[in-house]
């Protein structure tokens, strides 16, 4: 086989190869596009009531000093979200925890907007979340 | 003898005193005297009971004036408690008058304008097949933050890294980059407006997985190499809420310069995904091409429980990248994030780019990865090493391919990284992690990788 031949095998291959991917990035786009309706209209499994939301805060920072697994399964979300539950659910997202002793209330204001923007948290959450760091922040 | 004696003469004596006394002698009262009498009496217990009566109303007098009294005296006290505090503080406004004003505490809260740095270090330690072992990064990356108001941001991201002037000459350089620079705005609870170098939201690993954020010390292949990490230009993003349990859709819709031409040529090899911020190097104010480029993402994020969540998004970019304006470089990146609990995540994404070109014609690129990380602390073996342990895996691969019809190209990369992250605290990181390659390019080593990071 010349290396002309070769060339155009291998190009046709690629092509059949690029073909087979464009049918795979529609699937996952359909899949995507799915999940987006599925995830828009489902309500979540409202089973147990929930647990308190110091707890869900006690479980994080979980690979620091000390880090401990919650002993009994989260609950279920079934209520509007705490400011300490939603602080748990979104920081942990990118990285671990941050103490609210960490910063004062002024300075979680601050990163409050950052967070806000760079990890598109809702404004609302986002107040909430600011008002819990607050709370409990350094003075 | 005697006593009988004596008692026979007591009872003849009290006879005799018996006989000898005289009878009782009846009184003689007459009906007058008798009624006179009994008047007198009466008048008397009539001014016993007027006497009576005048008592007790003196009394009552009395308890009342007693009562008066012991207000009179609780006032007279509060009175005096009134005149020795306000002696006091005027003591005191003399003293405070005679020293300087003390300073009053600020309420934090309500402090309108901050400034805060975050941000990063790390330092690494790189051994890679058939080369020596190297201290290779120290690398310092501030974020400053300036808030002015509730709804404005401006943020600015830099990073401090040194390298040998090795083998060309001696010492080394250090290079101090923007990574972004950009001002947000705050419109509503649905759109905050960005300007500036943006950090692009192709996919979420440039936004959230940078630095000491990741769990491997280095980034996926396909990250660094298909795909511009920021732009010059602007930006509309949000979140809509959807129901009360957490979940949203977010949304980003940008404009930016877009990748450009290191020469202005259309060459495939001359691609600049992160050139072209509008000031050329003559000093003119242009973009490099005709057109800006435009991009967006939407993504939906869906928790289920604290801690068991599922982010999903798609995105992409599509403009000129060549001076001439010939040839479009579109990207496209698939996203998702799962998290299972407080101990296990998962994310992956995966990329696909497409360019022309002058001299290889139609370049298609693509790369995918996924990396898993679980804490060995939720085996709730509660001994301090293990529970502060993570292990990391990732998988990800890089594959270029073009066909200008009397040449191809096909070159692949693929690479398997386990390793693990062990908090000293929840900012002070060791990851370590080997990385096995498997690819045509024998620039691609398999290596070994120490780092510590700090975020703060």
């Amino acid at each position: 086989m010349g290396e002309e031949d070769y060339c155009h095998t291998n190009g046709t291959t690629m092509q059949l190869n690029l073909m087979k991917r464009q049918k795979l990035i529609l699937w996952c786009a359909a899949a995507l596009a799915g999940a987006c309706l599925f995830g828009s209209g489902l309500t979540p499994v409202q089973a147990q009531p929930t647990e308190k939301a110091d707890s869900a805060v006690s479980s994080t920072n979980s690979a620091a000093a000390k880090a401990k697994a919650p002993d009994k399964k989260p609950a279920a979300i079934k209520h509007q979200l705490t400011g300490a539950e939603l602080y748990s659910m979104h920081c942990n997202r990118c990285h671990p925890e941050r103490y609210p002793t960490e910063r004062t209330a002024a300075q979680w204001k601050t990163i409050m907007l950052h967070m806000q923007v760079r990890a598109n948290i809702p404004v609302e959450q986002s107040k909430l979340i600011l008002q819990y760091l607050q709370d409990n922040s350094g003075r | 003898m005697n006593t009988r004696r004596w008692t026979f003469g007591l009872m003849a004596a009290i006879c005799a005193l018996g006989i000898g006394l005289p009878p009782r002698v009846a009184a003689q009262v007459s009906l007058q005297d008798f009624d006179a009498l009994k008047e007198t009496v009466q008048k008397l217990a009539e001014q016993v009971q007027n006497l009576q009566q005048t008592n007790v109303v003196r009394e009552q007098v009395h308890e009342q004036d007693v009562k008066k009294i012991q207000q009179l005296e609780e006032k007279l006290a509060e009175t005096q408690q009134i005149a020795t505090n306000a002696e006091q503080k005027s003591i005191e406004a003399a003293q405070a008058q005679a020293q300087p004003q003390s300073r009053q505490p600020i309420d934090e809260a309500t402090v309108n304008h901050n400034f805060q740095i975050l941000g990063d270090a790390e330092f690494q330690y790189v051994k890679a097949a058939g080369q020596h072992g190297a201290f290779s990064l120290a690398d310092f990356a501030p974020i400053f933050l300036y808030r002015g108001g509730e709804n404005i941001l401006f943020e600015a991201g830099f990073d401090t890294t040194i390298a040998n002037n090795a083998p060309a000459g001696g010492g080394y350089t250090t290079t101090f980059n923007l990574s972004f620079a950009q001002l947000d705005y705050v419109m509503n609870n649905y759109v905050t407006l960005c300007a500036g170098e943006l950090v692009l939201p192709l996919g979420t690993y440039t936004e959230r997985g940078a630095g000491w954020l990741n769990k491997i010390p280095d980034n996926p292949l396909a990250v660094d190499a298909l795909i511009p990490g920021t732009g010059v230009g602007a930006e509309l993003r949000g979140a809509v809420p959807v129901g009360d349990a957490g979940k949203f859709l977010n949304y980003s819709l940008y404009a930016v310069n877009g990748p450009g031409s290191s020469d202005g040529s259309g060459n495939a090899g001359m691609l600049d995904l992160g050139g072209n911020v509008g000031v050329r190097s003559d000093g003119a104010m242009a973009n490099l091409h005709g057109n800006p480029s435009g991009g967006a993402r939407l993504s939906v994020f869906m928790p289920f429980k604290p801690h068991y969540d599922l982010e999903l998004g798609v995105s992409g970019q599509a403009g000129e990248w060549d001076d001439a304006g010939n040839h479009l470089y579109t990207a496209g990146v698939f996203d998702a994030a799962l998290h299972m609990g407080p101990s296990f995540e998962a994310k992956g994404e995966y990329i696909m780019t497409r360019f022309g070109s002058d001299d290889l014609g139609k370049v298609g690129q693509q790369g995918w990865f996924v990396q898993a990380g679980y804490k060995l602390a939720g085996l709730n073996l509660e001994l301090p090493v293990i529970n502060n342990l993570e292990l990391v895996g990732r998988f990800d691969s890089l594959h270029n391919a073009y066909d200008s019809g009397n040449n191809t190209f096909d070159f692949s990369t693929k690479r398997y990284t386990a390793g693990f992250v062990y908090y000293f605290t929840s900012t002070l990181l060791l990851e370590g992690d080997y990385e096995y390659f498997h690819s045509n390019d024998p620039s691609q080593l398999s290596q070994f990788i120490l780092q510590l990071s700090y975020g703060f």
